[in-house]
């Protein structure tokens, strides 16, 4: 547990750029399109929304693919453990999940206090799937940070494990099994189900519930990919 | 002396290539190890495996008395420098000293600071933007203040210029004289550690060919010159390593146990005699299959090529 704390300090040692990165272009887009829509001046009823939140959980993808394609050689290479690594890098999103999933939550309040910065806008909250419960809306901040961070883990350790080859015979896979699925569904006519499904699923569970789940899978099995990788 | 390493019957085979082949030996406590051998040969393979990096085909690997794979223990106590090191390209020179602070136990920060000054890096350059120079010396650096208790460095001077060399080599010794730890140096300049280096490990094409201490290797190994039935006389008390004809007259390398009379025998049949360099001791027994090697002109081309 000591050395997966030094790991994730490790992690750390360039922390400008490993925090800079995700605040600055958030901050980036959330300005642009403060500027955008106080420009437009349109009715009070009109209630903008924007996409732009979803840049924090892209730059954690990409920073998620770099943790193993550059950070795991180096902690390797420095002498640590594949567990101690894998765990440090779980303390590292973990800690990173729940601190950043603070500041949306309290941006988002601050959003809904301030009537959308003054000009209606929408950017943190997230309108389609409100949550009510502060702690259910928390998670749906933070959860989504921790999936794509583990889905680029996963990624990128396959690429590591079993290279190019390995990556395009996992999408060959995926694609097969995707698209099997797709046509069983419109041939056995199963899709007003499934839409009906998914227009069951509570908020949270779309948004909490489900990913969380997945997070956990990916996070096994990337654990037992990363037990045979070489750096 | 106990062992810090044993490697017993190691093999390693990737798609159809047999990168190590079972190999077997032991590293003594507090000693430089030279690992030579020729590009391929199979020495980096050989550290990936005993830093648990890579995995084994076959064969046993004991670091500190355990199996290093997973071993906290074991691995916090290596400090593996080699060429190819990569880093994450948003570190500046500060910050891997920095990571490598936080890793290595017996880390020493004025060392470390000192290193940077005498090998003049840039702290605050991203390392992207170092030389392949300046990557060795940062990766020298790390490995002398690191203190690891066994440390390899694979190669660790590409790029590097003849003074920087120097440094190292001054460096490595005087910190080595003072804080004792076992040493394993992969290096294809032999000639320039020879000096460093106090027992030997050479492998050819997967094969450990020798496991000796570097002194006894020095008289083990001669070469002699003069007449030929002169030579042929001497090179039958000995395994015949590499020989060059020209005329009547021929130069062979030979190894045997001669002992101190070997002087005296030689100039009894009337040849020259010098002690071969470890750098001439690892060409020809890795060119040679321990055989009389061809006649004169493909010798004489051996001999040119080198």
């Amino acid at each position: 547990m000591n050395r997966a704390l030094t790991v994730a300090r490790l992690q750390f040692v360039g922390w400008r750029s490993v925090v800079g990165w995700p605040w600055g272009i958030l901050a980036l887009s959330f300005l642009i399109n403060l500027a955008l829509f106080s420009a437009m001046n349109e009715a009070d009823d009109f209630e903008p929304t924007t996409g732009g939140l979803m840049s924090i959980y892209v730059v954690m993808f990409v920073a998620s693919i770099n943790a193993i394609t550059q950070d795991f050689p180096f902690a390797i290479g420095l002498g640590v453990s594949r567990r101690s690594f894998y765990l440090g890098n779980v303390l590292n999103y973990l800690g990173q999940a729940v601190s950043y999933a603070a500041v949306l939550y309290l941006l988002a309040v601050i959003e809904e206090t301030t009537d959308g910065w003054g000009v209606n806008l929408r950017f943190f909250g997230i309108p389609f799937l409100l949550v009510d419960n502060p702690v259910l809306r928390f998670l749906s901040f933070a959860i989504p940070f921790l999936l794509l961070g583990f889905i680029g883990i996963a990624i990128a350790l396959v690429f590591k494990r079993w290279g190019v080859n390995g990556l395009l015979m996992l999408s060959t896979v995926a694609l097969a099994g995707i698209g099997g699925l797709v046509v069983l569904a419109t041939w056995r006519g199963w899709w007003s189900a499934i839409g009906g499904w998914f227009a069951d699923q509570p908020g949270w569970a779309l948004l909490v519930g489900w990913p969380a789940l997945l997070t956990l899978l990916l996070a096994g099995l990337s654990y037992l990919t990363i037990r045979r990788a070489t750096p | 002396m106990s062992a810090v390493v044993t490697v017993t019957d190691l093999t390693k085979r990737y798609q159809g290539v047999t990168a190590l082949d079972g190999v077997s030996f032991s590293l003594a406590e507090h000693r430089i190890h030279g690992l030579l051998g020729r590009n391929g040969a199979g020495k980096t393979t050989l550290m990936q495996i005993l830093t648990a990096q890579n995995f084994a085909t076959s064969g046993e690997v004991s670091v500190f008395g355990q199996h290093p794979y997973e071993n906290e223990q074991v691995l916090s106590r290596i400090s593996f420098i080699k060429e190819s090191q990569t880093y994450p390209s948003h570190l500046r020179v500060a910050h891997v000293l920095r990571a490598a602070r936080l890793v290595h136990p017996g880390w020493d920060e004025a060392l470390a600071q000192r290193l940077v000054d005498v090998f003049q890096l840039p702290r605050g350059r991203n390392v992207r933007k170092l030389s392949r120079g300046m990557l060795s010396a940062l990766g020298i650096v790390v490995g002398l203040a690191s203190r690891a208790p066994l440390t390899f460095f694979d190669e660790p001077y590409l790029g590097l210029d003849a003074v920087s060399r120097q440094l190292f080599y001054d460096h490595l010794l005087a910190d080595y004289t003072e804080h004792p730890r076992t040493i394993v140096l992969s290096t294809h300049l032999i000639d320039e550690v020879s000096d460093l280096i106090e027992h030997i490990l050479l492998i050819d094409r997967g094969r450990l060919l020798l496991d000796v201490e570097a002194e006894a290797l020095r008289g083990q190994v001669v070469t002699v010159s003069g007449p030929v039935a002169a030579v042929d006389e001497f090179a039958r008390t000995g395994t015949e390593l590499h020989r060059a004809s020209l005329g009547g007259t021929a130069r062979a390398t030979v190894r045997g146990d001669f002992g101190p009379a070997a002087p005296d025998r030689a100039r009894s049949l009337g040849l020259d005699l010098e002690a071969s360099s470890l750098q001439d001791i690892v060409v020809r027994l890795t060119t040679s299959n321990n055989g009389h090697a061809a006649g004169g002109a493909a010798a004489a081309d051996k001999e040119a090529v080198r």
